[in-house]
């Protein structure tokens, strides 16, 4: 970086940063806004809030009637998918990463694979069936059990790396002190990794909350909707509700939102770190 | 245990042969307890990763609806999709997103650069935190926003552009495009249709150039190269030619000529190699029907090459080559754009209420707009992680040879973080020809007015979940997967070679 600071530059990055995040933040401001609004209010005002003694609550309570339902489906799948994930990667990278023992390097390829495996995209067509013979179309547990299946390849290959980087000297001397394998993982990897399974389970949790197409092909009951499904089938009716429909979409953005807020600078540094290892 | 003995020699037999045991079970039981930890990954990636893969292979050959029909057809569904003018259709519409594409990576990258450039922490922190919000909200709640935004009437495009005046320059546009399409169209009958087959032709000349261009030495050996090149260009004629290319052992052999004129060219052209490959792809598509302009156009421009540099050495005829091709290319493109897409009077925005999502004409430039200022997040952050491993000195012995804030873009940080961009452009190719999502909640299965907006992967789940063809699915999934796999191994050498 140029040590001497040009105002003009200065002005200038930030003058093209501001314009950027202005229009990236339009569709978020547009949906608060319209999410007071009747459509005939919306109509003739679309840019920007109404007096407030006009706002519509009620747009608020009607979403949240409908959208709550979906709220809670969606934390049930993400929640539980991204802790199965979790603890069975960690045990799987780190008896890969810890230990010398016959067909280690088939099962850490095995998993290697899947990554390289792109654009297998009929597998949808053939997961279906398998479900169906499961009996698990139309029912949650599916969506766990695929959210749990997908993390599987990113998390053991970043925890593997990371796990094989701690000294081996923690890991004996826990041996010695009559540590067993699931002690070793609890004391020793989970603090000293925390920061990179952080950032690896807020990546799952975010393919499991946003996932579109398997939850529409599964989920058939009203009760069962996930919130992408929830919201999708909303929009789907014919006669528009535009401020109900802001005000859901709104509202269904508050749990992640949320959650950031709890992890923002382990996420924004992890994420970045993340990358330069990856 | 064994410091109780004096010495091993003094172990009986049955002692020894009890140790032994003992070790092997202890490490026989480290193992066991290896393997269970391993189990659920283990088993929960064959279960639903591997079993539905290998199974599409396996239904591919099948008349297949789940527990209704399972009838063994062969190569049918291959022949059916081979055959099918929407699949490679679909394609051509992943071309023009591809395309798109490429200018849609510069926000990303420019707001990266913008980002590390800052001179305050605290600032270079907050908008590092700004960018990481919008991915923070649902994919979903975005893709619902930017189609209310395409809506006709309540829709915030048309209301900016009817405030703005957009619309009625668009409107104007809308009479004058057609005018410049139809003086042009002598242009195209007279002389482009007939000497380069289209402007396609006319642009993939000027590509070849710029391929051509890089070759520094005039040994006697770039004969040889000529060639290699040429007849690389005449496998796919030759196999269409004769017929081949409709029996499945003629697509095996051809494939097989492909990837052995593709180890050949590496040998041969050393790490330049790779752009020959996709030149040769894009003149198969853009000439077929009259493939035999491909080796002509190849020849064309190495006899231009041969010209230029029979006058004049590396150094003074590289320019004037980069030159020609860049002008025949960005003639090419505006012939294109005044010439082949406007040509008729759309009729939409005179009334003000033009259905983007709806209209034939209209959709292809709502997807391309779709997600303006286009920063994609994960990209912004990549890059700048890039951009974070430069060192100080590089950038304080750029300033001392003069080199202005604008050319340290071009001369420092894209070169530095060309390895994140160009990975980031392999995920998006890959995405751009797997992903459907989109489409089929802004357009539904049958992809938009005219399946306008279908794409390959749209397609296969439309033949499968909406037409009941799930045998036919699983083939038109194995050809797109094939599609990507040699992609896939064209790019990890691509990155690897560069590094």
């Amino acid at each position: 970086m140029p040590k001497k600071i040009s105002k003009l530059g200065e002005g200038i990055k930030l003058g093209y940063l501001c314009f950027v995040l202005f229009f990236a933040f339009v569709p978020l401001f547009i949906m608060i806004v319209v999410s007071f609004k009747s459509n005939e209010q919306y109509l003739s005002n679309p840019w920007f809030f109404d007096h407030p003694s006009t706002w519509k609550w009620g747009n608020w309570g009607i979403a949240w009637d409908t959208v709550s339902g979906y709220i809670s489906n969606s934390i049930f799948v993400s929640v539980s998918g991204t802790a199965i994930t979790l603890g069975i990667v960690l045990m799987a990278s780190y008896a890969i990463a810890r230990y010398d023992f016959p067909g280690k390097n088939v099962i850490f390829y095995l998993v290697m694979a899947t990554m390289f495996l792109p654009g297998t995209v009929a597998a949808l067509v053939t997961l279906f069936d398998l479900l169906m013979k499961l009996n698990l179309v139309n029912s949650l547990w599916a969506l766990v059990v695929m959210a749990a299946v997908g993390g599987q390849v990113a998390g053991v290959f970043i925890l593997r790396n990371f796990i094989e980087d701690i000294p081996k000297e923690l890991f004996e001397s826990a041996q010695l002190d009559g540590a067993g394998h699931l002690q070793q993982i609890r004391h020793i990897i989970l603090p000293l990794s925390a920061s990179i399974i952080s950032v690896t389970c807020i990546m799952d949790f975010l393919g499991s909350w946003n996932n579109v197409i398997l939850p529409l092909l599964l989920l058939r009951d009203d009760a069962l909707l996930t919130i992408p499904v929830g919201l999708f089938r909303l929009d789907g009716e014919y006669v528009k509700q535009y401020g109900q429909l802001m005000a859901g979409y709104a509202i269904s953005s508050v749990p992640l939102l949320l959650i950031f807020l709890f992890s923002m600078r382990l996420f924004v540094k992890g994420l970045s770190a993340g990358a330069v290892k990856g | 245990m064994a410091s109780s003995r004096s010495s091993q020699s003094d172990l009986s037999s049955a002692e020894l042969s009890k140790f032994k045991r003992h070790q092997f079970w202890q490490k026989s039981r480290l193992w066991l307890t290896l393997y269970m930890l391993c189990l659920p990954t283990i088993g929960s990636l064959l279960l639903f990763s591997y079993y539905p893969k290998v199974d599409v292979v396996i239904m591919s050959f099948f008349r297949w609806v789940p527990s209704q029909i399972r009838e063994f057809i062969g190569f049918n569904n291959f022949k059916e999709a081979f055959a099918d003018p929407q699949f490679w259709q679909s394609f051509k519409l992943v071309g023009i997103l591809l395309v798109a594409n490429l200018a849609k990576l510069w926000p990303g990258i420019l707001a990266a650069i913008a980002l590390h450039r800052l001179a305050s922490q605290k600032l270079r922190y907050l908008f590092q935190v700004c960018f990481v919000v919008p991915m923070i909200i649902p994919a979903m709640v975005w893709l619902l926003i930017w189609k209310s935004f395409y809506d006709p009437d309540f829709g915030l495009l048309n209301r900016v552009l009817k405030v703005t005046g957009g619309m009625e320059l668009l409107d104007g546009m809308d009479t004058f495009m057609p005018k410049v399409a139809s003086l042009l169209s002598p242009v195209f009958n007279g002389f482009i249709n007939p000497v380069f087959g289209g402007v396609g032709g006319l642009i993939l000349l000027g590509f070849f150039i710029f391929g051509s261009a890089g070759r520094k030495e005039l040994e006697k050996s770039r004969w040889g190269d000529y060639g290699l090149i040429i007849a690389s260009s005449l496998i796919v004629p030759v196999f269409a030619w004769t017929g081949l290319i409709q029996t499945i052992p003629g697509i095996v052999v051809m494939l097989i000529a492909i990837i052995v004129a593709m180890v050949l060219l590496n040998k041969r052209l050393g790490s330049s190699w790779i752009a020959w490959p996709f030149l040769i792809l894009a003149g198969i598509t853009v000439f077929w029907g009259e493939l035999v302009r491909l080796p002509i156009g190849i020849i064309a421009a190495f006899a231009i090459y041969e010209i230029i540099r029979s006058k004049r050495d590396f150094y003074t005829g590289k320019p004037i080559l980069m030159t020609i091709s860049l002008t025949v290319i960005t003639v090419g493109s505006l012939l294109i754009l005044f010439g082949n897409i406007w040509t008729e009077p759309l009729e939409q925005f005179h009334g003000g209420n033009p259905a983007w999502l709806g209209n034939k004409d209209l959709v292809i430039p709502a997807l391309i707009f779709w997600g303006f200022p286009w920063v994609g997040t994960v990209g912004v952050l990549i890059y700048l992680s890039g951009l974070q491993n430069i060192p100080q000195d590089v950038y304080e012995a750029a300033e001392l040879d003069g080199v202005s804030p604008l050319g340290m873009i071009w001369h420092v940080e894209l070169p530095l973080i060309m390895t994140q961009v160009r990975i980031n452009l392999i995920f998006l190719t890959i995405n751009t020809l797997v992903a459907y999502e989109t489409f089929l909640i802004l357009l539904g299965p049958d992809g938009g007015p005219g399946n306008k907006g279908m794409v390959p992967g749209l397609y296969m789940f439309s033949s499968a979940f909406s037409e009941g063809r799930f045998g036919y699915a699983c083939a038109l999934g194995m050809v797109l997967f094939i599609i990507i796999l040699l992609l896939t191994i064209v790019y990890q050498k691509y990155v690897r070679v560069e590094k």
